[in-house]
C-alpha cells in the first residue's frame, strides 16, 4: 500500500462522514432539502465515472449521457408498468396494443437492476470494441461518441409508442425494495444513495490503485510504448469503458428514482457537456474529487440560479472556461499542487526526489499525433 | 422521378449550408488542431447581426454580409488571442473552452436580445422559384449554392494563391520552422481563427431567413459541421466540400425513404462507421506531424 492510496483512503473516509453524518445533520433532516441533495449525489456517480474512462484512460467519452439515460429509462419501465395496469397510458395513446416485448421482463425488480447495469455496459463495450480494436484515440472518440449520442436521443424521441417520446415516462409508481416502500423524500432513501455512492467511489478508487489502472494511466500517457510492453490495450480501454457505462447506468436509475420521471433531455448533448464540466472542476485523475465537483457545480447551480435565473449559465461558461485554462487539473490539482509545497517547506528544500518521480504526470502530456 | 430531384435539390440546399459552416471549422481545425465548439454561437452571432442589421439599420441580408463577417471575425480575434492561444498544446482541452465560451455567448445574446425567436425578411430579388418542369427550386436556396460555391473557391485562393495562404500552409507543415524564416506563427492563427469566425457569421447570415434565429440555434448546427469536418478530412477543403455534399444528400434522400428521424439516425450511424474505417477522412492532407 503506497502514500498515495493511503491518502485517498482518508479522503474517501471524509468524504463519506461528510455526506452520512454531516449533510443531513445540516439540512436538519428535512426530507425535500435531502431529496435534492440525493440529485446532486446521484449525478455525482456518474461524473466519477467518467473520471475513471477520460482521467484514468484518457478516454474523452461526450456520450456518458447516452448510458447514464439506459440506466435511468430501465427503473422508468419498471416503474411504469408497476402503476399501470398491464397497457402504460402513454401506448395506447400511440396506438400501441400489445406490450411490447422488450418491456415484459421490466416487470421483475431483479431484471430491471442488472438490466440498469448490464444494457449501458453491453452497449459501451460494443462501442468500445467497435472504436478501439480500430485504435481510435484522442478526437475521434470524442466525435463518434457524441455522434452516437445524438442518434441514440433521436431514436429514443422517435419511438414514441415505446419509450414515451418527447415526454419521456411519467407518473411513476414508488419503488418497492425488499418490502420497503421507497418514498424519496425520506432520509432512509437519502441513505440509499449516499450508500451507492459510496460503493461506487470505493470501486472507483480501488480500481485507480490497482495494476489495471496503473496499465491505463500508463495508456493515457503513449498508448504505443504500452503496446510494446505486450498490454493488450483495447482490451483494457473496452474494459474500462463497460464500468465506466455500468456506472453511468446506475447513477441514471438512482437519477430517475429521485426525480421520479425519466426523459429523454437525460441523454441530451448539453447534459453530457455538463458532466464532463463538473469532472474537469473537480479534477479529472481521481474518482473522488470528479465526484465532489459534480456536488459542489450542482449545489451551486440550486442555490445561485434561484438568485440569477438567467446569469447562472454565463456564470457557469466562465467559471468553467477558466478552470480548463488556469486549472487543467481542476480542484485536485490545486490541492496536490498546494500539499507538495507544503511538504517541499517542511522539509526544508530537501528534495525528495524518489516521491516526486512517483506524482502523476500532468495533463499537458496527454497529446494528439 | 419528381420526389427525386426535389429531395436532391433540398440535399443540395442542405449541403450548402453545412458547407459554409464547415469550411470556418474545417480551415481552424486544419490549421491549429482547435475543434472549435464555440462554432455554432458564431453562427448564431451572425444571424442576430444580420436580424439587428436588418431591424435597426434598414440593411437587407446581401448589404449585411460583409459587416456581418467583419462584426464576428472581430469577436473570433479576441478570443482567439484571450483564449484559444494558450491552449494550442492541449487540443482535447479546447474542445472543452471553446464549449464554455459557446455557453457564454448564447447567455449573453439571451440576456441582451430575449429568447424569443427572431425573423429576417429574404432578399426582395431572390423571392420566388425557378421551375424546371416538376422540379421546383427557389431563388433564395439557389442564391445559396451559388455562394457556397464561391466561398469555397475564395477560401481556396486564399489558402494557395496568396502570401498569407502560402505562410499558413507553410506552418501547418511545420511551425517551428516556419518560424525560423520569420513567419510569425501567432499572427498566422489568430487570423485563421478569425476568418473562419467571420466564415461562420457570413453563414449565420444566410440561414436567417432559411431558419427561425434563436439562441440556441447553433448547438445542432456544430455538432452537423463538426461531423462534416472530421468526415471530410483534417483541413481539406475539398473533403469538407464533398462530405458536406454527402451528407448533405444523404439526409434528404434516407428521409424521404423512411422519415426525418429515422433519415438523421441512419447518416449518424453512416458517419460512424465511416470515422471507425477511416479516422482520418475521406481526403486526408499529406502533412507531416
Amino acid at each position: 500500500m503506497n502514500s498515495r492510496f493511503y491518502y485517498d483512503l482518508i479522503a474517501l473516509a471524509v468524504f463519506c462522514a461528510v455526506i452520512f453524518l454531516g449533510v443531513p445533520a445540516l439540512m436538519s433532516y428535512d426530507g425535500f432539502e435531502l431529496n435534492t441533495f440525493a440529485r446532486y449525489l446521484s449525478l455525482a456517480i456518474v461524473s466519477m465515472a467518467l473520471a475513471l474512462s477520460w482521467g484514468t484512460a484518457g478516454l474523452l467519452n461526450l456520450g456518458q449521457a447516452a448510458t447514464f439515460g439506459m440506466g435511468a429509462y430501465a427503473m422508468a419501465m419498471h416503474l411504469k408498468l408497476k402503476v399501470s395496469d398491464g397497457l402504460p397510458d402513454f401506448m395506447g395513446w400511440n396506438n400501441v396494443e400489445k406490450l411490447p416485448l422488450v418491456w415484459v421482463p421490466f416487470e421483475s425488480l431483479s431484471f430491471t437492476l442488472l438490466a440498469g447495469l448490464l444494457v449501458p455496459a453491453a452497449v459501451g463495450g460494443l462501442i468500445a470494441i467497435f472504436m478501439f480494436r480500430a485504435r481510435i484515440a484522442g478526437v475521434f472518440v470524442a466525435v463518434i461518441t457524441l455522434a452516437f449520442l445524438v442518434a441514440f436521443q433521436l431514436l429514443v424521441i422517435e419511438q414514441q409508442g415505446f419509450t414515451g417520446g418527447q415526454n419521456g415516462l411519467t407518473g411513476l409508481a414508488p419503488l418497492t425494495l425488499a418490502g420497503w416502500t421507497v418514498d424519496t423524500y425520506s432520509v432512509s432513501f437519502y441513505y440509499l444513495v449516499a450508500g451507492c455512492l459510496t460503493v461506487a467511489l470505493a470501486l472507483g478508487v480501488y480500481i485507480s490503485h490497482s495494476k489495471f489502472g496503473l496499465i491505463l494511466r500508463a495508456i493515457r500517457e503513449d498508448a504505443d510504448r504500452t503496446r510494446f510492453f505486450g498490454y493488450n490495450v483495447a482490451t483494457y480501454q473496452t474494459v474500462i469503458f463497460c464500468v465506466s457505462a455500468a456506472l453511468a447506468g446506475w447513477a441514471g436509475m438512482l437519477y430517475t428514482l429521485v426525480l421520479e420521471f425519466a426523459s429523454p433531455t437525460y441523454m441530451g448533448v448539453s447534459f453530457s457537456l455538463a458532466i464532463v464540466i463538473w469532472c474537469a472542476v473537480g479534477g479529472r485523475e481521481s474518482v473522488l474529487a470528479a465526484a465532489v465537483g459534480a456536488i459542489i457545480v450542482n449545489l451551486l447551480e440550486g442555490r445561485l440560479s434561484d438568485v440569477f435565473v438567467e446569469g447562472w449559465h454565463m456564470l457557469l461558461g466562465i467559471v468553467f472556461v477558466l478552470v480548463v485554462m488556469f486549472m487543467p487539473r481542476g480542484i485536485y490539482g490545486v490541492i496536490v499542487d498546494v500539499v507538495r509545497r507544503l511538504n517541499e517547506a517542511r522539509r526544508g528544500g530537501r528534495q525528495d526526489s524518489a516521491e516526486d518521480a512517483l506524482l502523476p504526470a500532468t495533463i499537458q502530456t496527454n497529446r494528439e499525433r | 422521378m419528381d420526389v427525386v430531384f426535389n429531395q436532391l435539390f433540398a440535399g443540395l440546399s442542405m449541403a450548402s449550408i453545412l458547407l459554409i459552416i464547415a469550411l470556418g471549422l474545417a480551415i481552424i481545425y486544419g490549421t491549429m488542431g482547435v475543434i472549435n465548439l464555440a462554432h455554432g454561437e458564431f453562427v448564431m452571432l451572425g444571424a442576430y447581426a444580420t436580424w439587428a442589421l436588418q431591424s435597426f439599420a434598414g440593411l437587407g441580408v446581401l448589404a449585411a454580409l460583409p459587416l456581418v463577417f467583419a462584426a464576428v471575425a472581430a469577436v473570433g480575434w479576441v478570443i482567439e488571442k484571450l483564449m484559444v492561444q494558450r491552449l494550442y498544446h492541449r487540443p482535447l482541452d479546447t474542445i472543452l473552452a471553446t464549449w464554455g465560451i459557446g455557453i457564454i455567448l448564447q447567455q449573453a445574446v439571451r440576456l441582451s436580445v430575449g429568447a424569443e425567436s427572431r425573423f429576417v425578411k429574404g432578399p426582395e430579388l431572390l423571392s420566388g422559384n425557378t421551375e424546371i418542369g416538376a422540379l421546383v427550386m427557389s431563388n433564395y436556396r439557389l442564391f445559396v449554392i451559388a455562394f457556397s460555391i464561391f466561398v469555397l473557391v475564395g477560401s481556396w485562393m486564399l489558402m494557395t494563391r496568396t502570401e498569407f495562404g502560402t505562410k499558413l500552409r507553410a506552418v501547418i507543415q511545420n511551425r517551428g520552422i516556419s518560424e525560423c524564416y520569420g513567419i510569425e506563427s501567432k499572427r498566422i492563427y489568430s487570423i485563421t481563427f478569425a476568418y473562419g469566425a467571420g466564415l461562420a457569421g457570413i453563414a449565420g447570415a444566410l440561414i436567417t431567413p432559411l431558419f427561425s434565429t434563436i439562441p440556441t440555434m447553433g448547438t445542432g448546427l456544430v455538432v452537423d459541421a463538426f461531423l462534416v469536418v472530421i468526415v471530410g478530412g483534417l483541413g481539406s477543403l475539398i473533403g469538407a466540400a464533398s462530405a458536406s455534399v454527402l451528407i448533405g444528400e444523404a439526409t434528404a434522400l434516407l428521409s424521404a425513404v423512411m422519415n426525418d428521424t429515422l433519415g438523421r439516425i441512419a447518416v449518424l450511424a453512416g458517419i460512424i462507421i465511416l470515422i471507425r474505417f477511416r479516422p482520418r477522412g475521406l481526403f486526408p492532407s499529406d502533412t507531416r506531424n
